[in-house]
């Protein structure tokens, strides 16, 4: 169960990559919270896993409120995306399962491939839209490297994260500036 | 309690200011009021307390209490001598909203935890009215933030020791992304305000959280102290280099500002690379004399900058004096203390630090030149910022053992 949610979390992420249009960020990051959420409450951390959906939810709503009203998922020359989606993923599992050990590998893959997608897409010209989706996803894979440890970070990190997430889908970004 | 208050307290400052922005008055008064008690929990908070009222361990060292208060009372100066062309009420919810950013970094006490604050601090900032676009300002800290929460994830996980070795390149890495002590990390508007620019950055949070990061690197990669220490020197040069150099040659006057703060830090960062006790008294001296003294001067200067009208009196003079580090300001015994340090730990590296202070003579003068002739107001604080620099350097000893130095 943990490597399909490890798997559907890498899928999200990819899918917020290749995607322009409010519907496709919008499931990409639907797809990659329901993965985390599973992966955190397999953990043991219920509180947390409820945290995790609710503000997943709440960005979900708020993002298929704005932005271009189209799925948008792999629009013309959106190759180099799609390259970095799978060369991403892949490079994250190689990382989670051989160089390092221990139990925990799934947990490391879904948090290490987010992370690394999403801060490409955030560091890539993307429009305000794609920014913001993520940005959310961005937040919840920090929280979730936090449980890459021997000791359980608690709830504290995902609430967090969670509440953070919330924050960044409320906000109304100045209208001056250019994306 | 104490450390929720001072993120909290500062924090409601910042929003009451915001909601009662069409009532100027009363939102400087609310702000003015909640931050100062902001301020008083800092000085009452018991260094090294663990606070668990809200299920999120929080606790503030002596250094970061430190700096806090010094950042406070930089506030406090450049709202109250603010210039003429900038609104107090907008200043003070900016600077509160920093203010509690920075308290909420120094009471974290995971690396995760900050990496999350710094992204809220960084999409506040890049959601306002400023010129550069809200992906651009994004890219600084967010790539910070994920360079440091690779480097905890690397340096929680078992495998081999390469996984350390990369953390402690991760931790510095992110540092430099988050202060842009790296070229072009972060992108500089000269017409920009300062508190959507990069400035605030390296400025204002930038010290608390370099402070904050070292603390959490130490116990997150212990056996990596050497080559994390070789590091944060190796980029301290090439920013004292950088920095001094560009501040010295650029044409632009605000670029120069900025590129004099990259200097900076570069000694900065060397101090705190050295790991004793002389190089952290130095670090701690160099960043009082970033809040309390560059920062004010920078601001005061915007407005003599836009108008072009540099000048060449005493106090352009001292105030050059002051920004090269030379007797009696604060620069001058941190100065003492780095080349100190750096003859106990390697001597050519003292060397190589003496010789690179060369380099910020004619920079400062530059820098001196463009505040104009200081008029009302910003006079004030030029003559403050310039007698609390002296003070720090003339009496470092109760400003070290405020930060338990």
């Amino acid at each position: 169960m943990t490597e399909v949610a490890a798997f559907a979390a890498w899928l999200g992420a990819a899918v917020i990559v290749l995607s322009d249009g409010r519907r496709g960020l919008a499931l990409g990051l639907a797809v990659t919270t329901l993965a985390f959420a599973v992966l955190v409450w397999l953990g043991g951390e219920q509180l947390a896993a409820v945290a995790l959906l609710l503000a997943g939810g709440v960005a979900c709503f708020k993002r298929l409120r704005t932005g271009p009203d189209v799925w948008g998922v792999m629009p013309s020359g959106s190759t180099a995306r799609l390259v970095l989606s799978i060369g991403g993923g892949l490079l994250s599992l190689w990382i989670a399962t051989s160089v390092m050990t221990g139990p925990g590998a799934p947990v490391r893959f879904a948090a290490l491939s987010v992370l690394a997608l999403m801060t490409a897409r955030v560091l890539g010209q993307a429009e305000r839209a794609a920014v913001l989706t993520a940005l959310v996803a961005l937040a919840l894979s920090v929280a979730m490297s936090a449980g890459i440890a021997d000791t359980s970070p608690g709830p504290a990190p995902y609430i967090a994260a969670a509440l953070l997430a919330v924050g960044i889908s409320v906000l109304r970004v100045a209208e001056t500036n250019a994306a | 309690m104490l450390p929720e208050l001072a993120v909290a307290l500062p924090a409601a400052g910042s929003i009451s200011a915001a909601l009662l922005r069409a009532r100027p008055q009363a939102a400087f008064s609310a702000a003015a009021i909640l931050g100062l008690a902001g301020v008083a929990v800092v000085v009452l908070a018991r260094p090294g307390a663990t606070s668990d009222q809200l299920g999120i361990s929080l606790s503030l060292s002596s250094e970061s209490c430190a700096l806090l208060i010094v950042a406070a009372a930089a506030l406090a100066l450049v709202v109250a001598l603010s210039p003429l062309l900038v609104e107090r009420s907008i200043l003070l919810t900016w600077g509160l909203a920093g203010l509690a950013g920075m308290a909420a970094i120094a009471a974290a006490t995971s690396l995760e935890m900050i990496v999350l604050i710094v992204i809220a601090l960084s999409v506040m900032q890049a959601a306002s009215v400023g010129g550069r676009s809200f992906a651009t300002r994004l890219r600084g800290p967010v790539l910070a933030a994920a360079l440091l929460a690779l480097a905890a994830a690397s340096a929680r996980s078992d495998g081999p020791p390469i996984l350390s070795h990369l953390a402690a390149v991760g931790l510095v890495a992110g540092l430099c992304a988050a202060l842009g002590t790296l070229p072009y990390i972060h992108e500089f508007e000269p017409d920009e305000r300062t508190a959507t620019s990069p400035i605030p950055w390296m400025a204002f949070i930038g010290p608390v959280l370099a402070l904050a990061v070292l603390m959490r690197a130490r116990e997150l990669v212990p056996s990596e102290g050497a080559a994390f220490g070789a590091m944060m020197i190796g980029l301290g040069l090439l920013n004292m280099l950088w920095g001094s150099v560009a501040s010295w040659r650029t044409e632009g006057g605000a670029a120069a500002w900025h590129y004099s703060f990259m200097a900076d830090w570069g000694l900065a960062l060397c101090g705190l690379g050295m790991a004793i006790a002389d190089g952290q008294r130095a670090a701690l001296l160099l960043l009082y004399g970033i809040l309390l003294s560059r920062l004010p001067l920078y601001l005061w200067s915007r407005q003599s900058l836009r108008e072009k009208r540099p000048n060449d009196r005493p106090i352009n003079l001292l105030a050059a004096a002051m920004l090269a580090g030379a007797a009696p300001f604060a620069g001058f015994a941190a100065r003492v203390l780095l080349l100190r340090g750096a003859t106990q730990l390697y001597w050519p590296l003292a060397l190589v630090i003496g010789l690179g202070l060369l380099l910020w003579l004619p920079p400062s003068l530059r820098l001196g030149r463009s505040l104009g002739l200081p008029r009302g107001r910003q006079a004030w604080g030029v003559g403050i910022a310039l007698g609390a620099n002296a003070v720090i350097g003339l009496y470092p000893q109760p400003f070290l053992a405020l930060a338990g130095l």
